[in-house]
């Protein structure tokens, strides 16, 4: 066990497995010597040789397609996009073709790859290099949504995304990089769709995910002094999304509120509240209540992009509000 | 007079890219090419130019970018049925010379020039180069190419004065003349036509060349490093190839590609004599390009044709009309 | 190069005629309302495909198209598992659950038809990268049309291939339209070749209509990716006989133009040279095509006899 923060457990994680498996091998714009944009790839190109760590050309399209073609032809490619922005010229490679393949062939495509991409606000990167994408990809049948908040998490699910032998998008925010935590040495892995606790409460359930993670545990800090227990779920899966555990804290605590840093119309969040209102109305006694980004593209100026992501205030605002 | 412009879309593209280093042409050139020639032409006092349609438009793009005052009056196409092959060259400079016209301009290699030239025996072209192994056509600027087209079209100089006479090789095949080589005919060991392109020296058992020098390229090449024969004089060269024989030569056969073959038996062509073709079944080459089948049991002969094909020579032809002050002058 | 025996040169004539029979009977299905969807045929497009497959290794691959029965077939494909499929029957190749434009089977190298015009290429990419990576030395052949060739994917695809000297044949099917768009519409080049300059790789244009004149392309272009030297891009000028899609009416382009691609057809055509130079004898050439037609009638009978996929199928297959 090390203090690590959430960028050295992704590159802990890559290194771990590219020495494992031969077959893994990263691609993505300056992912080389450069070491990536935010710095997750760097000292892999010299300890693993740019045969397995190489740089693209700028061609998102080519990069998914080379991980996809590559997978197909039965190798374990990690690509990265530099920002999960990027996506939107590409995506066809992503849900035309890589998650497709398996279920249009009839069970006989493999296609085991890994597409990492940043995303988030809060960097003051403004509207095309800012945004939380994850629900385009909890949309798409056939891939998989990794979405860590943790040091230890990102490794132990970067791990199992490695192996995993369907497409992987894995969203990292940007702002969680620098973000430090006990991650255990060596390699483990944590299976995808399997949720977590990340604070035990009783009161309501606030069900949120990578960096909003952290904001819902301040929240339950400061609703604390009010005597409010509040439990905090990480699904760290998007999809499959791991139900069991949600409605188990819900069917507790009779409270649900969904956080995501994402825009709340259309959001991931929406998703969670429908199974659990499909599921488990009955047992709740006050309104399910989503925080998300307001309905509009990401600010550049400080003081609106901080207005623009949700807060402690904005979840604690909600917690109140369905225990009103 | 008239003048004529050939330009052939599909040439510089064939496999000699891949095999070889030959060069890519694109279209692109040579519509800008046909912008030169055209205001070269206008230049010399042609107002009348007939051309070949194509599948590219190569000339109505090329007029798409010129003031009317800067080019001919009556640029035209002829009214030929398009094969998209080669044929459609062939009927082409059949219809130009049919109409009259003084010159032909082919642009393209030397199986562009073949072409124009077997549906055009009797009207002087002017090959420009844009092909793939170029001995023929010549690599000059295309203004001044129009420019002697022009001269030529106009009167001011005849093709007496400004062309010069080429041999070529007839082909027959059971005694029928069946096609026409410009430089070279090869026998080749091989059944089918396939992407066209000569470069396996080892299947080619027969050489015959209409001219030869040692700064040529292509299958003249080889002729060319045992002597030099001037496309004017009236004799030809016929080389059997034999990879076991002692005399070996090294020669580019192609662009950016050596070969090295065995020469065997080497002998001159005179003007109507047929030099049989030695081997059946086969394909026959002409000018670099598998051509013409040959089948077991028909028998197959090239000869040095005793009619000759007018070439215009810019050099000449330039001279002369700066000779008879009928260049730039502006009093 | 060397000369094909004899055996590949037959076998070159029985896939072509396999072919021609197989869409001449996905055609008649198709008009008797036995297949559902969409279906595009490459009648008179017999040779790209052929010639293309016939100079790969059985271990190489290929991307194909949405039309991508030919390629199929000439790369070995079952036509009797292809033909289930197309009828949509549980014995297909993807148990019918892809259809006419999602046939594969990586056991032969086939990396799937494609449902999006230019998707192959960057696949091409990737699996032409998994040779090079594994340095086994086998190629992709990346099969595409005109219409793709304007997709950006595949001008990514052609530059990423050439930065990395990554061993894919881009093998332009050039028919002349995309849908109903003539090419002279869609671009302002006519030869798709010409696009190699762009990339710094060789590329060249045969007569898509001359199956050797692919073969032998193609067979120098593995030969130069095999030699580490690269991608090439052969665009082999064809026509397709059929509409886009069966129920084209084909408004676009007159019966003219289509006689005189039909006079340039390949099977013919080969077929002729073969017995000109007696490579093969009228009667051997006969016994083929019979074969081929037993072939195509036995895949025509299981795709009828065979049971549509279950219900309780739908769910599966989703994720590994």
């Amino acid at each position: 066990m090390a203090t690590k923060t959430f960028l050295q457990a992704i590159n802990d994680a890559l290194r771990l497995e590219m020495e494992k498996d031969p077959n893994v091998f990263i691609i993505g714009e300056d992912v080389g010597k450069f070491g990536g944009c935010f710095g997750v790839t760097q000292g892999l190109y010299e300890k693993f040789g740019e045969r397995r760590v190489r740089d693209t050309p700028i061609t998102e399209s080519g990069i998914i397609g080379l991980a996809v073609g590559a997978a197909a032809a039965g190798l374990r490619p990690v690509a990265e996009l530099m920002f999960v922005d990027f996506i939107g010229v590409a995506l066809d490679q992503l849900f035309n073709q890589a998650a497709k393949m398996r279920y249009m062939f009839g069970g006989k495509a493999k296609v085991p790859m890994v597409l990492r991409m940043p995303q988030g606000a809060g960097v003051g990167a403004a509207a095309q290099h800012s945004q939380s994408m994850e629900s385009w990809f909890v949309h798409i049948p056939g891939i998989k949504v990794v979405i860590p908040s943790t040091p230890a998490d990102a490794k132990g699910l970067l791990i199992s995304a490695i192996r995993d032998d369907n497409p992987v998008v894995f969203l990292e925010h940007k702002v969680l990089y620098g973000a430090e935590g006990e991650v255990p040495d060596g390699e483990y892995t944590i299976p995808l769709g399997k949720g977590d606790i990340k604070r035990e409460g009783k009161d309501v359930t606030v069900v949120a995910t990578s960096l909003m993670v952290k904001t819902a545990l301040d929240a339950a800090d400061v609703l604390a002094k009010d005597g409010i227990s509040v439990e905090v779920v990480d699904p760290r899966c998007l999809s499959p999304l791991d139900t069991d555990i949600i409605l188990k804290s819900v069917g507790k605590t009779q409270h649900l509120v969904v956080a995501h840093e994402a825009v709340k119309q259309g959001g991931a969040g929406a998703e969670i509240a429908a199974v659990v209102a499909e599921e488990a109305i009955g047992s709740l006694a006050g309104p399910i209540v989503r925080v998300g980004a307001p309905f509009c593209p990401i600010p550049f100026a400080q003081s609106l992009e901080q207005a623009y992501i949700p807060g402690v205030d904005a979840v604690v605002a909600a917690v109140k509000k369905t225990l009103a | 007079m008239k003048a004529a412009i050939i330009a052939n879309p599909i040439s510089g593209k064939d496999i000699r890219r891949i095999v070889a280093h030959g060069s890519v042409f694109d279209n692109q050139e040579k519509v800008r090419m046909v912008r030169r020639i055209l205001v070269g032409m206008k230049a010399a006092g042609v107002e009348e130019v007939l051309y070949m349609p194509e599948g590219y438009g190569i000339v109505p793009r090329a007029l798409f970018d010129l003031d009317p005052h800067e080019i001919p009056a009556s640029i035209e196409p002829v009214d030929v049925f398009l094969h998209m092959t080669q044929e459609d060259t062939v009927n082409s400079a059949a219809l130009m010379e049919e109409a009259g016209v003084a010159v032909i301009v082919v642009m393209g290699g030397d199986g562009t020039s073949r072409a124009a030239a077997s549906g055009a025996r009797n009207t002087p072209i002017l090959p420009l180069s844009t092909g793939t192994n170029n001995v023929f056509p010549v690599m000059i600027e295309a203004t001044v190419a129009g420019l002697a087209a022009g001269v030529m079209a106009s009167g001011g100089v005849s093709p007496a004065e400004g062309c010069y006479e080429a041999s070529i090789l007839e082909v027959l095949v059971d005694d029928e003349p069946r096609d026409i080589a410009l430089i070279d005919v090869a026998t080749y060991n091989d059944i089918f036509v396939a992407s066209r392109a000569v470069w396996d020296i080892t299947r080619v058992k027969q050489i015959f060349l209409s001219r030869c020098k040692p700064d040529s390229i292509g299958l003249s090449a080889i002729g060319g490093i045992l002597e030099s024969i001037t496309p004017e004089e009236p004799r030809g060269l016929t080389i059997t190839l034999d990879p076991a024989a002692p005399r070996r030569v090294r020669a580019p056969i192609g662009p950016g590609l050596f070969a090295e073959a065995g020469i065997g038996a080497v002998a001159d062509m005179r003007p109507g004599e047929i030099v049989p073709v030695d081997l059946s079944p086969c394909i026959l080459a002409v000018d670099g390009e598998r051509e013409l089948k040959v089948l077991e049991g028909q028998h197959a002969g090239v000869r040095i044709s005793k009619d000759r094909l007018q070439v215009v020579d810019v050099e000449r032809t330039m001279e002369c009309a700066r000779r008879k002050k009928l260049l730039g002058l502006c009093t | 190069m060397q000369q094909p025996d004899k055996k590949v040169l037959l076998d070159m004539y029985s896939t072509m005629t396999k072919i021609r029979l197989f869409e001449t009977e996905v055609q008649k299905f198709f008009g008797e309302g036995l297949i559902p969807g969409f279906v595009h045929l490459a009648l008179g497009e017999e040779a790209s495909a052929t010639g293309t497959c016939a100079a790969l290794k059985p271990s190489d691959m290929i991307t194909s198209t949405h039309r991508g029965h030919g390629h199929c077939i000439a790369k070995g494909g079952d036509p009797k598992l292809m033909m289930a499929e197309i009828f949509g029957k549980s014995t297909g190749y993807c148990k019918g659950k892809g259809g006419s434009m999602h046939i594969a089977d990586f056991n032969l190298g086939i990396l799937g038809a494609n449902g999006i015009v230019g998707a192959g290429g960057p696949l091409a990419v990737g699996a032409a990268f998994s040779c090079q990576y594994k340095e086994n030395g086998g190629v992709c052949a990346c099969f595409f049309g005109d219409g793709a060739s304007n997709q950006g994917t595949m001008q990514e695809s052609l530059n990423f291939a050439s930065a990395w000297k990554l061993p894919v044949i881009f093998v332009n099917e050039n028919n002349g339209y995309g849908i109903s768009c003539p090419t002279s519409k869609s671009m302002a080049i006519t030869n798709i070749s010409d696009r190699s300059a762009a990339y710094g790789i060789p590329g060249a244009t045969v007569d898509g209509n001359d199956v050797m004149a692919v073969y032998e392309a193609v067979s120098e272009a593995a030969k130069h990716a095999r030699e580490g030297k690269g991608p090439t891009l052969i665009e082999c000028k064809t026509y397709r006989w059929r509409g886009h899609f069966e129920g084209d009416p084909c408004v676009y382009r007159d019966d003219k133009e289509l006689k005189e691609w039909m006079a340039k057809e390949p099977i013919g055509r080969f077929k002729k040279t073969l017995l000109e130079n007696k490579v093969a004898t009228e009667a051997e050439l006969e016994g083929l095509k019979k074969k081929a037609e037993e072939e195509i009638a036995a895949a025509v009978k299981f795709a009828k006899e065979s049971p549509v996929p279950k219900v309780d199928a739908l769910l599966e297959d989703v994720y590994a």
